[in-house]
């Protein structure tokens, strides 16, 4: 009914590409979240499909229509702004009913409307208030029921909760999927929060430099990134990179002595190809319980250098002995240093000499482009139970 | 110095030595002046202000006393209360259909008001929300307009209005020969003032409104409109001024006659020769007073609304 399809949409502004080939298909129901850094094009994308702009090249389709030439009020579509963007000379009543005076509905049939709007963001007994009465939580209420109102097909959300204080962000996003389960609708949602993107989506669509990187469930994207970009986007704090390269045995990192073995011609790679390796801070264990890590790798010899408390768990920022870390102030993580997150009563001190293991079922291989090779690095060189356990890693 | 100022035998100071002593009121005051400047900018914010008192209401004042003094009395900047007559305001209806003249004089400041607001409206929407190629050299030749003399137009315009141009089309003596030039004139301004309103309006509104379900065109009345008001009323108030205040095309494009829709210009000019060979100051004073009245009554009730929306204009989302 109201599935919405980007076929080959692109959008170029003077000099700029702000959308390159989008190829988007997303399914009646479905809560899709564009995720991405600023300037991704995740919004350009978003007024695209809300007939605010109009792409350069492609289709957009709205339920099966061709909606690429119709103005955004044909397009059966309702959306909630970033800044709210209340009409600041109307009050809670006229804001909500907006769209339904324009449409010259039956004024019972508005009441009762708006009453329901209402009742479903909690807003009962406000209708008379102006918007620069009302707090925020309460404006971003407002402009949520006026987008429900009209009980549209599609309803787009760019980044709605960015204005808001983030205990009140964190109610919001509770309501909106309590809101999403009860209106069937589909929805569109822009964030560049990837928290926002992880709990509420049904699918994540990951964007850099106006191109999809991937389209995945949450934790298709957090468990098997197709690429460098969405391994690191996705996940807080990110994934750990490696540089090295392929050896006839395995990976060997570039600094440090970060060795995973494996069958090169198995995984796909050639020896002495340039790649990256990927592993998350909570699959970096300290050598000590390696019996625990089911298929765990050599121990690499590290440092700790910072530590950062988080109350439930501890991050520990591990150098690889041989590097010097003294003049690199860049940002994102240092090629020698290796992030690992360990329990809270763990007893690493700052300046010591640490030895860890990486679980080698959650590390993923990049090629010298970014794109994914591998996920899960468990079979040994000539191990005849590498592919039982290669499932299981997948799983 | 200081001996000199306590001197006992009360001997002429010479004003080589002792300057204190002939100093007047004048001389202490700018003494103290050079200590704190301040005085000065009192004073001079009371001279300025004081002369612009005179200068703008003198005149006023004295039309008010050309009305009231009989034709037979003589001028005096402070007449004798005694020997007023006011009956001459009530001369004025009596004499010529004045009424008439000002219902003209209104109906074509309103309607040229009204459609320099809508086409300044859909103007001002294009310079002030879209991009486009040569906005700026368009915008300065709009503005260009406004600076050219009326005089400029009127030959080609009285010509074309008498139907010298186009035959069967003549507006000389109908609203249309008034209410065309009046509003190409006055357009500009108005386009400036609510190009600078209307591009202050967050995208995100009428993005807002747009989705909704209104079109561009419903957008920009509906919401961008509505919040502009100081805006609007401030072209609103500035183009009716204006208009009610015109006299060269106001007094050339119609002969004059009330039925005809000559304004308040034609009516003083009536006035005039409704005294046949005197000139008839008294009476031409009193509907020179009359006539300000609605627009005095506009600036009152509108003063907040201009210069508001002459000096802020900010709209915050």
């Amino acid at each position: 009914m109201a599935r919405v399809q980007l076929e080959n949409v692109s959008k170029h502004y003077d000099d700029v590409t702000a959308v390159n080939d989008m190829n988007l298909d997303i399914r009646h129901g479905e809560f899709i979240c564009l995720v991405g850094p600023s300037g991704c094009g995740k919004s350009t994308t978003m007024e695209m499909v809300a007939g605010l702009t109009k792409p350069s090249e492609g289709t957009v389709r709205i339920g099966e229509r061709d909606v690429t030439n119709l103005p955004p009020k044909d397009r059966g579509i309702s959306m909630v702004f970033q800044n709210i963007a209340l009409f600041p000379h109307m009050d809670v009543y006229e804001n909500i009913s907006f769209g339904l005076r324009l449409r010259d509905y039956e004024k019972e049939e508005i009441d009762r409307r708006v009453d329901d709007a209402a009742e479903v963001v909690e807003l009962g007994g406000m209708l008379d208030r102006m918007p620069d009465e009302m707090s925020g939580g309460q404006r971003q209420r407002v402009a949520i029921a006026r987008a429900i109102v009209r009980d549209p097909d599609v309803f787009l959300m760019d980044e709605p909760l960015a204005n808001l204080d983030a205990k009140l962000r964190v109610h919001m996003r509770t309501q909106l999927q309590r809101l999403h389960r009860e209106l069937d609708t589909t929805i569109i949602y822009v964030t560049h929060n990837q928290a926002e993107a992880m709990t509420m989506s049904d699918r994540i669509a990951v964007l850099d430099t106006g191109e999809l990187q991937q389209i995945a469930p949450p934790l298709v994207c957090y468990n098997e990134p197709a690429n460098l970009f969405v391994a690191t986007f996705i996940g807080s704090p990110s994934m750990n990179t490696i540089p090295g390269s392929v050896t006839d045995t395995g990976f060997s990192s570039a600094y440090g002595d970060v060795h995973v073995e494996f069958d090169p011609t198995a995984v796909g790679v050639t020896p002495g190809q340039e790649v990256t390796l990927g592993v998350r801070p909570e699959d970096v264990y300290s050598s000590d319980l390696r019996d625990e890590v089911a298929h765990s790798t050599q121990a690499v010899s590290t440092r700790s250098d910072v530590l950062e408390p988080m109350g439930d768990e501890i991050f520990v920022y591990l150098v690889t002995e041989d590097v010097d870390l003294g003049g690199s102030m860049e940002e994102g993580s240092d090629p020698g240093e290796i992030l690992m997150s360990v329990g809270p009563d763990s007893d690493i001190t700052e300046g010591q000499d640490v030895d860890v293991v990486l679980d080698r079922s959650k590390l993923h291989l990049f090629d010298e482009n970014g794109d994914a090779i591998a996920h899960g690095l468990v079979e040994t060189p000539g191990a005849g139970a590498a592919g039982e356990a290669e499932a299981e890693g997948d799983d | 110095m200081s001996d000199g100022s306590t001197r006992s035998d009360g001997g002429v100071q010479s004003d080589r030595h002792e300057p204190e002593l002939t100093r007047g009121p004048f001389q202490r005051w700018v003494q103290k002046s050079i200590k704190d400047p301040k005085r000065v900018y009192r004073a001079m914010f009371y001279v300025a202000t004081l002369f612009f008192l005179v200068t703008t209401l003198f005149p006023f004042y004295f039309l008010l006393v050309l009305a009231v003094t009989p034709d037979t009395g003589s001028l005096a900047v402070l007449p004798q209360l005694s020997t007023l007559e006011f009956g001459v305001f009530l001369d004025v209806f009596d004499r010529i259909n004045f009424l008439r003249y000002m219902l003209n004089s209104v109906v074509l400041a309103l309607s040229t008001t009204a459609i320099v607001l809508f086409l300044a409206s859909l103007a001002g929407y294009v310079f002030g929300r879209l991009e486009f190629p040569g906005r700026q050299p368009l915008m300065l030749l709009i503005l260009a307009i406004s600076y050219f003399p009326p005089a400029a137009f009127f030959v080609p315009l009285y010509q074309l209005f008498t139907g010298n141009v186009v035959n069967g089309l003549s507006l000389y003596n109908t609203p249309g020969a008034m209410i065309l030039p009046f509003s190409s004139l006055f357009m500009p301004l108005s386009i400036f003032i609510l190009t600078t309103f209307y591009g202050q309006i967050p995208d995100g509104l009428e993005d807002a409104a747009r989705v909704e379900g209104t079109t561009r065109l419903g957008a920009l009345f509906r919401v961008i409109v509505p919040l502009s008001a100081p805006g609007v009323a401030t072209a609103g108030v500035l183009t009716f001024i204006a208009v009610y205040n015109e006299f060269f095309f106001s007094q050339l494009m119609n002969n004059g006659q009330p039925e005809n829709w000559a304004p308040i210009v034609g009516g003083l000019l009536s006035l005039q020769r409704a005294g046949q060979f005197e000139v008839t100051y008294g009476v031409m004073a009193a509907g020179s007073i009359i006539a300000v009245i609605p627009v005095a009554i506009l600036v009152v009730v509108a003063q907040e609304k201009i210069v508001s929306g002459l000096t802020s204009g900010a709209l915050k989302e």
